[in-house]
Formats: C-alpha cells, sequence, structure tokens
C-alpha cells in the first residue's frame, strides 16, 4: 500500500507490499504483534522492536533508541501554506510587540515577545522584510499555530 | 509529633512526598485543580481535596485556601515540596501560625535566604564567599535601571544579572557587552514582576568555565547540621538544570570537606532546619563562591539519595516531627546521574510541546529509578511545568553510570507528545560529559546554533516503514482494541516450580 508523509524537504512517499502476516519494504520485513508493536527484521537478520501510537493525522513511532513523528498526507489533500506567517510556536500570553505595520526589519530582528510557561520565546524575522500585518496585541492570548504576524520579504 | 500531611503541590515532587508519607505511616491530604482532576498524584494520597479557581494563583498558590482545607481535613504538618509555596515565607509563617507543622526552616530562614540580596550579605557575615557583585535595592524602575548602569563599570563584563526573588532561571540575564545591558535589564525585571512580583535586580560576575556545584545540608531540632556531599549539576539550559550528577567527577575529598563546612556554615547562620541545598561556583581555580540557598527539596535530590542512602524526604518529615535525624556519618558509595525529561522539542530551540502520553513505556532493570507524576494515557497541558519524570541511575563507577543511563534513555519510549530523550541521550556522548569536564556553558558551547538529532538514515527509514505498515495494517485501530495488560515476562506464580535440589 502507498502512503504520503510529511517531512520538510517535501513529501515522502513510502509503499509496503503485504507478504502474509508480514509486510516488506525493499529487504525489511515487519511483522505486527498482538500489543500493537512491528517486529522488524533487518536486511542483515537483526530484529528489533518498533513501538507506534497515532494521534490524530500523525504516526509516532520509535525505533532503536529514537523516536519519529510522521504527520500522514491524506490522500487527495494540498499541502496549505500560511503565506510566509510568523505563528506562535506554542500557547502563551503576548508580552510585547516591537513592531508596527509598514516597518522595515532584518533578519534576526525581534518582532514578539510571547511568554508561556513563565518563560518569555522571542519571534524572530527568519529574513529581511516589512511588517505587513500584526495580528495580536500585547496582553493577548494565543493559541498554538495561530499566525502572530506577517512579513514580506524586502 | 506529625500525623497527616497535607502536600501542597503537584505531579511528581507531590507523588514523591505522598508515597514517603505512606512509608513512614503518615496518613496524606491531597489538594488538586481541575485541570488536575485525573493526575497520578491524587490516587497516592488518602485524601483528595478539589481546590477552586482557575489559574495557579487562585489553586495551588492561595494560602488561605490551602490552610482552611488543611483545618477542614485534620492535617497536622504540610509539605510544600519545590516551587509554589515552598520558599514563600509568608505561607511558612501562616502555617505555623495555624498550629500546622511546616515542613521546612523557619520563616526568618526563608526570607534570609530567599531575598538572593539579604543572603549574599548574610553569607559575606558567615564567612561563606560570595560571587564579586553589587546588590541593588531600588526598586523603582529608572532609579534601578540607573544603579545597575552604574554597577556594571565596577562588576565589569561579562556579568548576570539576577531577580532577588528569582530562581530556575527566571528574572535572569547574562550581559556580555554594555549595549546589551538596558534591554537585557528590563526583560530580567520584566521577567521578575511576572514571576515574582518583586523586579528587584542585582548584579553579579558571570565566572564562565565554572561547575555548578551543590551541597546537600540536613539540620534537626536536636543541635545536629550536617552536609551529605555534593552535586553536580553544570550541564543548564537557559540556567535550567538538565544533567545532575553525584558525586562531582572532579571533587577531591579535601575540596569536599571545605564546601561542606561552608554549606554547614551556611545553614547554621540561619538558624536552619530541615534539608536545604547551598548552591556553589566551583572555579577551574578551586576556589568556591556562594550561590544561593534553597530552603526546600531539591528537583535532584535523588541522586544525593542514591549515593548516600538517606531517604531526603524521610528525613524531612523525621525531623519536622521533632525527632533527630537518621543518618550516620556521611557514606557515598558508587555513582548517581539524574536526567530530567521534558515535553519539549529540543531541536526547535526547546519550546515546550504538549500533547498526550499515548505511549509512556520508561525503562526498568538494576539501578534505574523513575521520579514521575505522569502515566500512559495522560495529557500533557500547557497549564503547568514541562517536566515529566527524573530518570536517575546508580552504578559502582561513573562510566558504568554513564553507560546505564546510555541503556535507559534507548529504552524510553514517549510517544504523543515531544520529548527531549533523544537530546538527553545524546549528550551522554559528549567527550566534555564523559569526561566529567562540563561547565555551566557545555551546552552553548556543543550546540551554539542549536541541537538537531543525528538519526542513522537506515533507522529513518525503518520508522517510515513502520508508519506505512501501522496505517496499512489498521494498527491505530486495533490498538485500542489489543490487551492493556502487562508486558513483560508472565506472572511469576504461572511458572511456580517446586524444584528443590
Amino acid at each position: 500500500m502507498h502512503h504520503q508523509f510529511k517531512s520538510p524537504e517535501g513529501p515522502i512517499e513510502v509503499t509496503v507490499a503485504r507478504d502474509g502476516d508480514a509486510w516488506r519494504l525493499g529487504d525489511i520485513e515487519a511483522t505486527p504483534m498482538t500489543d500493537g508493536r512491528l517486529r522488524m527484521v533487518g536486511p542483515d537478520g537483526s530484529v528489533n522492536f518498533a513501538h507506534m501510537a497515532k494521534v490524530g493525522d500523525v504516526w509516532w513511532v520509535h525505533h532503536q533508541g529514537h523516536t519519529f513523528r510522521f504527520e500522514r498526507i491524506e490522500p487527495g489533500a494540498t499541502d496549505a501554506d500560511d503565506g510566509g506567517g510568523l505563528t506562535a510556536p506554542m500557547p502563551g500570553k503576548v508580552l510585547q510587540v516591537l513592531v508596527e505595520v509598514g516597518q522595515s526589519v532584518a533578519a534576526g530582528t525581534t518582532l514578539m515577545v510571547l511568554e508561556a510557561m513563565k518563560m518569555e520565546h522571542r519571534i524572530v524575522a527568519a529574513s529581511d522584510g516589512i511588517v505587513t500585518a500584526v495580528h495580536f496585541n500585547a496582553d493577548d492570548q494565543v493559541e498554538q499555530g495561530v499566525a502572530l504576524l506577517s512579513l514580506e520579504d524586502s | 509529633m506529625v500525623s497527616k500531611v497535607l502536600v501542597a503541590n503537584r505531579g511528581e515532587i507531590a507523588c514523591r512526598i505522598l508515597r514517603a508519607c505512606h512509608e513512614a505511616g503518615l496518613a496524606t491530604v491531597a489538594i488538586y485543580a481541575q485541570n488536575d482532576a485525573d493526575s497520578m498524584f491524587i490516587e497516592l494520597a488518602d485524601e483528595a481535596v478539589l481546590l477552586t479557581g482557575d489559574t495557579i494563583g487562585e489553586t495551588y498558590l492561595d494560602q488561605q485556601q490551602i490552610l482552611s482545607i488543611a483545618n477542614r481535613t485534620g492535617a497536622d504538618a504540610i509539605h510544600p515540596g519545590f516551587g509554589f509555596l515552598s520558599e514563600r515565607a509568608d505561607f511558612a509563617r501562616a502555617v505555623t501560625q495555624a498550629k500546622i507543622q511546616w515542613v521546612g526552616p523557619s520563616p526568618e530562614a526563608i526570607e534570609k535566604m530567599g531575598d538572593k540580596m539579604t543572603a549574599r550579605i548574610t553569607m559575606r557575615a558567615a564567612g561563606v564567599p560570595v560571587i564579586p557583585g553589587e546588590e541593588i535595592e531600588h526598586e523603582d524602575e529608572t532609579d534601578a535601571l540607573e544603579a545597575i548602569e552604574s554597577a556594571s563599570h565596577r562588576v565589569g563584563y561579562p556579568m548576570l544579572l539576577k531577580a532577588s526573588s528569582g530562581g530556575g532561571g527566571k528574572g535572569m540575564r547574562a550581559v556580555h557587552s554594555p549595549d546589551q545591558l538596558m534591554e537585557a535589564a528590563m526583560g530580567a525585571r520584566r521577567e521578575a514582576i511576572a514571576a515574582f512580583g518583586d523586579g528587584r535586580v542585582y548584579v553579579e560576575r558571570l565566572l564562565t568555565g565554572s561547575k555548578h556545584v551543590e551541597i546537600q545540608v540536613l539540620a534537626d531540632r536536636h543541635g545536629r547540621t550536617i552536609h551529605l556531599g555534593e552535586r553536580e549539576c553544570s550541564v543548564q539550559r537557559r540556567h535550567q538544570k538538565v544533567f545532575e550528577e553525584a558525586p562531582c567527577a572532579t571533587m577531591t575529598p579535601e575540596l569536599r570537606e571545605a564546601m561542606g563546612q561552608a554549606a554547614v556554615a551556611a545553614a547554621e547562620a540561619v538558624d536552619y532546619e530541615g534539608a536545604g541545598t547551598v548552591e556553589f561556583l566551583l572555579a577551574p581555580s578551586g576556589e568556591f563562591f556562594f550561590l544561593e540557598m534553597n530552603t526546600r527539596i531539591q528537583v535532584e535530590h535523588p541522586v544525593t539519595e542514591l549515593v548516600t542512602g538517606v531517604d531526603l524526604v524521610r528525613e524531612q518529615l523525621r525531623i519536622a516531627a521533632g525527632e533527630p535525624m537518621s543518618c550516620g556519618p556521611l557514606m557515598m558509595r558508587g555513582h548517581a546521574i539524574e536526567v530530567r525529561l521534558y515535553a519539549e522539542d529540543a531541536a526547535n530551540n526547546f519550546l515546550p510541546a504538549i500533547g498526550p502520553l499515548a505511549i509512556f513505556r520508561p525503562p526498568e532493570g538494576p539501578g534505574v529509578r523513575l521520579d514521575t507524576g505522569v502515566r500512559e494515557g495522560d495529557e500533557v497541558t500547557p497549564n503547568y511545568d514541562p517536566m515529566l519524570a527524573k530518570l536517575i541511575v546508580w552504578a559502582p563507577s561513573r562510566d558504568e553510570a554513564l553507560q546505564r543511563m546510555r541503556r535507559a534513555l534507548d529504552e524510553f519510549i514517549v510517544l504523543g507528545t515531544t520529548t527531549n530523550i533523544r537530546f538527553l541521550r545524546e549528550l551522554c556522548d559528549e567527550a566534555e560529559v564523559i569526561s566529567g569536564q562540563t561547565d555551566t556553558t557545555t551546552i552553548d558551547r556543543l550546540w551554539p546554533h542549536g541541537w538537531s538529532p543525528s538519526v542513522p538514515r537506515s533507522i529513518e527509514d525503518a520508522a517510515l516503514m513502520a508508519a506505512a505498515v501501522g496505517e496499512s495494517a489498521g494498527l491505530h485501530r486495533t490498538q485500542q482494541q489489543a490487551s492493556k495488560g502487562p508486558e513483560g515476562p508472565a506472572s511469576p506464580f504461572s511458572t511456580l516450580n517446586r524444584r528443590f535440589p
């Protein structure tokens, strides 16, 4: 079966083939266990167990001491783009807004200061640009992932 | 006499204290906010009382409400844990006045040590060396900024601005050049006012290349004040400790004795009672300077427990009940390391993470201890500190302890919420950590542009395959129905063999 997962470099396509109780990809064999784990046999015959959980569209996988988070792209879905907006990395409160609409900023400029979990976090311009919108004021509560400001590259 | 302890805290440390109370045969009362209604610590208490209110200020910090619950439930002692009200002298005083035993030092001792500037002055008077710097008492912003500016010329760069009421890295800023000073000072003041309601900030020389070494002390009402050796907590990120160990890899018996004596002098200078920690900076020259005293049990107390065999929380309860502490002469054995597991994205500037603990499977085996307040199925929310657990290992030598920590971290499985497990695991492979030559700048120097995991391609490919198989086979749908029974070896009873020689 064919699946797509998001990655910073673009979609990753994975196709696995069923073989009785097991699944194959190249010379790796994976067999689901009754407890939800996968018994994975590598090309060299090595056996490891992958732990998995799906939360929303995301598959969480723990394998050989590493933890992965793969967001599945539903077939037919298009990748929404946030249009260069700067988003809240976590839920919190806006402490300070340091720029105004129309202002030119250099890469690295602090645009906004957020407070979450009692720590301050700076929202910084990733590139030179002009502030085209500021969506929140000081003391506003923000949800994770919301656009805080918009910046147009200059 | 103490017979019923109210634990005025939540999460991991509440669990730790409630368990100690059970072991001591003491009845317990937990208090909890509505958003903690399903938390593990509640289940460990004999009684649990819901706090009214929504914010932390209206719940875990509401002194009057907590006192009235103590009265209503007949609790005769309050253990504050760490954070929250643990270092609030006014609360300790109110508890004492209500004829309830405070598990901790006197309000006067908390006051003297809690205000970092007063502590510096008290320690200087007791002959304990303090970091070169200046106290600045101004409350007014303009006056304070002016005084900080003026002090900066005498203290010199790099320097550290610290909130007088501060702790946990809040209200603290490192300043490397004069042009950063005003922004840093205002930021520190703002954070200090938000976190502690006190914007006073003082100036200290930033001693780069120093180790953070702290001494555990215990004092009882029978005239005994002892130290239990050191912990090294140099590996910090934004002044938050992440990797703690005992003993310090570069400690000598002579230096331990000197620092231990200074710590005992510090405790005696404020008539200390109970468990406390005197923090020092240990310079490469071997000179040490008083940083601050934490007048409470500390997050990293387990490493001391593992190398000394002393149950610190149990001793706190004993001392609060007016009994003499039970520990004999200091004996340190083997090596212990603790790491703090946070729900945070280490690869993305360590931003706090939230989500469900869809799978939470801690390591087991010899020499492994886990102190946590969460379990599988819990939700990590932005309401509280993102620390999920403390993983502590003990082994006969430092090398073996580090090997054991690597093994334990490799076995630790948390899915559904991003954690710093891999960051901690890679930290264990860094040359500085292996040699023990860590200092407080280790993390910043190792990863000046942030950390990102190094993942072998073959493992990532296998994991991608696992996700694809999971989706194809519909494992997420069958997972819920799968037996939730315990894994691992079968119950011993089903394999009982009576084979006598």
